[in-house]
């Protein structure tokens, strides 16, 4: 038997992390979901700033409103990327070959949401910078205001918090059909459409979506029944949850 | 190749202990109560039909399911304790186990980065498996046959002392199967310890050096492939008379287990031929034919399992 590699050295969560981006970068679905989730959140953001703009009042009533308006829609493709990066596991059932690779669970599984978190802060902040400077460009006045850091920590940290909730709740499912139709129509139409009806908006403000976005936002509103940051605390708690959660499926169950 | 086998595997320490293995699934007993162990320096065959329990138990062995009694121990450990397994066990479960997005190379550096292991190590396992020239190609577009060797690519990217393959020949052609079959010997002459599960007897006959032979998630037969088939193959012989109605009647009156097997011939079993020979003399029989039958491994394995089906309610 040759002995050409060195003596063993565990290399736990190092390489664990290093793995997961190879994973990550040698998939194209994998690495272009990120990408298209940047670009429809700065495109659509300034796109709309560009043909709206001054036009309607409704920009300078809450310019957090604008400045983040693309983050509707790439939070679909962040979902996508979620679900994707861990769904894909058990679709293949590659998560077999990585279980034997990385025999510990919860390291296999800190690895997958530290680098879908490092990726999704990525996107939160290249995503603000690109979507404030698109709308500051249109809109040159009001977006300067008292409310401006918080939402631009919370537009960093929205993206982080979404995919790290997703993968929690992809961990429990353990099946990626089932995790991309409950999450995508879940985060993308469900969500907003419930918090239009009025009998159910008071339970509906307290969906993750629904609470990490009010965190965006410049003005107060009267029908939320907690503030701007408590709206981030209360989606942090959600992906925590959800992470979580994840965490004990994978320990309990059977790969 | 038992010989050699045998002497290579005696006074070696044990790499795989199974003791008491069950595992049930929703009150079905999967794998029920297994005990053996896989040594270094011989190839290990794992028998048994579809759904004895061959893939449960391997997996079970890499801790990817929770046994419900009983336990695996690689190297006196469960796997999910080794420091960097892919140094220790290299294993194939299923070839289709695998993101058919990724090229060859993608799945592998993966793969080795996972467990530290020196990015060269991919490209000397595809060359070993012969797939140098498709490992920039994706693997959607491979054959089973190639994924087989990408799997086994896979498992050989630790160097591992221990390899455990499940079914590696499904999908292979013939040339395919030659390789593999001498891989795994070769594997075995370095003193590997090689754990391969099969449900071609015949197969398991040209490659493994000892049976470990389970049916209905229990232990039939745990022995050098040579000594199963003396076991287990019974012996029979197949004797013709010039005069058949004669050896009808001889049969019928002597209290052999003999039976008709057509075209005037009948099988004897539990009796020597010589012993056949003198009856037929004593009774005036002229035989033209006395031949002695061994049972192939496919013949012993069928029965075995057989009896597994039947007696199920006897403990193993």
């Amino acid at each position: 038997m040759s002995t050409a590699t060195a003596p063993a050295t565990a290399v736990p969560l190092r390489a664990a992390l290093r793995a997961e981006r190879i994973k990550l970068t040698t998939l194209r679905s994998l690495w272009v979901t990120p990408l298209v989730a940047l670009l429809l959140t700065v495109g659509f953001g300034t796109a709309v700033a560009a043909v709206v703009g001054t036009k309607d009042d409704s920009f300078a009533a809450d310019p957090g409103l604008g400045i983040h308006y693309g983050l509707n829609f790439g939070q679909a493709a962040l979902v996508c990327f979620a679900v994707l990066l861990l769904g894909q596991e058990f679709g293949t059932r590659m998560i077999d070959v990585s279980l034997t690779a990385v025999p510990h669970r919860g390291r296999l599984y800190g690895a997958k949401l530290a680098l879908g978190a490092a990726v999704a802060l990525g996107v939160g902040l290249l995503g603000t910078a690109g979507s404030l400077a698109g709308y500051a460009a249109f809109v040159p006045d009001g977006w300067d205001g008292p409310a401006l850091a918080r939402s631009v920590v919370a537009g960093a940290l929205y993206p982080v918090l979404l995919v790290v909730f997703c993968l929690g709740l992809t961990a429990v499912l353990r099946n990626l059909s089932a995790a991309m139709g409950l999450l995508l129509p879940g985060v993308f139409l469900l969500s907003p459409l419930l918090s239009g009806i009025p009998g159910v908006r008071g339970v509906v403000q307290f969906l993750p979506d629904r609470a990490g976005q009010y965190a965006l936002r410049y003005a107060d509103d009267p029908q939320m029944a907690y503030g701007h940051w408590t709206g981030l605390l209360v989606m942090a708690l959600w992906a925590a949850a959800a992470a979580y959660g994840g965490l004990r499926g994978l320990r309990r169950h059977s790969a | 190749m038992d010989d050699v086998g045998a002497e290579r595997e005696r006074g070696r320490t044990a790499v795989i202990k199974v003791e008491g293995l069950t595992k049930e699934y929703g009150g079905t007993r999967v794998v029920d109560g297994l005990d053996f162990e896989v040594r270094p320096g011989v190839v290990t065959g794992f028998l048994g039909p579809n759904g004895a329990g061959k893939s449960t138990t391997m997996r079970l062995i890499l801790g990817l399911d929770r046994p419900t009694a009983g336990r695996a121990l690689v190297d006196g450990r469960p796997y999910a304790e080794l420091d960097v397994p892919l140094r220790r066990v290299g294993a194939l479960l299923d070839a289709h186990a695998l993101h058919g997005g990724r090229t060859a190379r993608g799945h592998l550096r993966w793969l080795a980065a996972s467990n530290g292991l020196p990015e060269r190590r991919v490209g000397e396992v595809l060359d070993q498996v012969g797939l140098a020239d498709a490992a920039g190609r994706r693997i959607r577009g491979f054959s089973l046959g190639m994924r087989q060797r990408l799997g086994v690519a896979a498992a050989l990217l630790g160097d591992p002392p221990v390899l455990m393959l499940d079914e590696p020949v499904n999908g292979l052609d013939p040339e395919g199967i030659r390789w593999i079959r001498a891989l795994l010997r070769a594997l075995a002459a370095e003193g590997r310890a090689v754990l391969v599960s099969s449900h071609l007897m015949t197969e398991m006959a040209l490659t493994a050096d000892h049976l470990v032979v389970i049916g209905r998630g229990r232990l039939l037969a745990d022995a050098a492939t040579s000594d199963v088939i003396e076991r287990h193959g019974r012996t029979r012989i197949r004797v013709r008379a010039v005069d058949p109605d004669g050896l009808a009647s001889l049969m019928d009156r002597s209290g052999l287990d003999a039976r008709r097997v057509g075209d005037g011939a009948w099988e004897v079993a539990g009796a020597a031929p010589e012993e056949l020979a003198a009856l037929a003399a004593a009774e005036g029989v002229v035989l033209y034919e006395i031949a002695v039958q061994q049972d192939s491994l496919e013949e012993a394995f069928l029965r075995m399992t057989a009896d597994s089906v039947e007696y199920r309610a006897v403990a193993a």
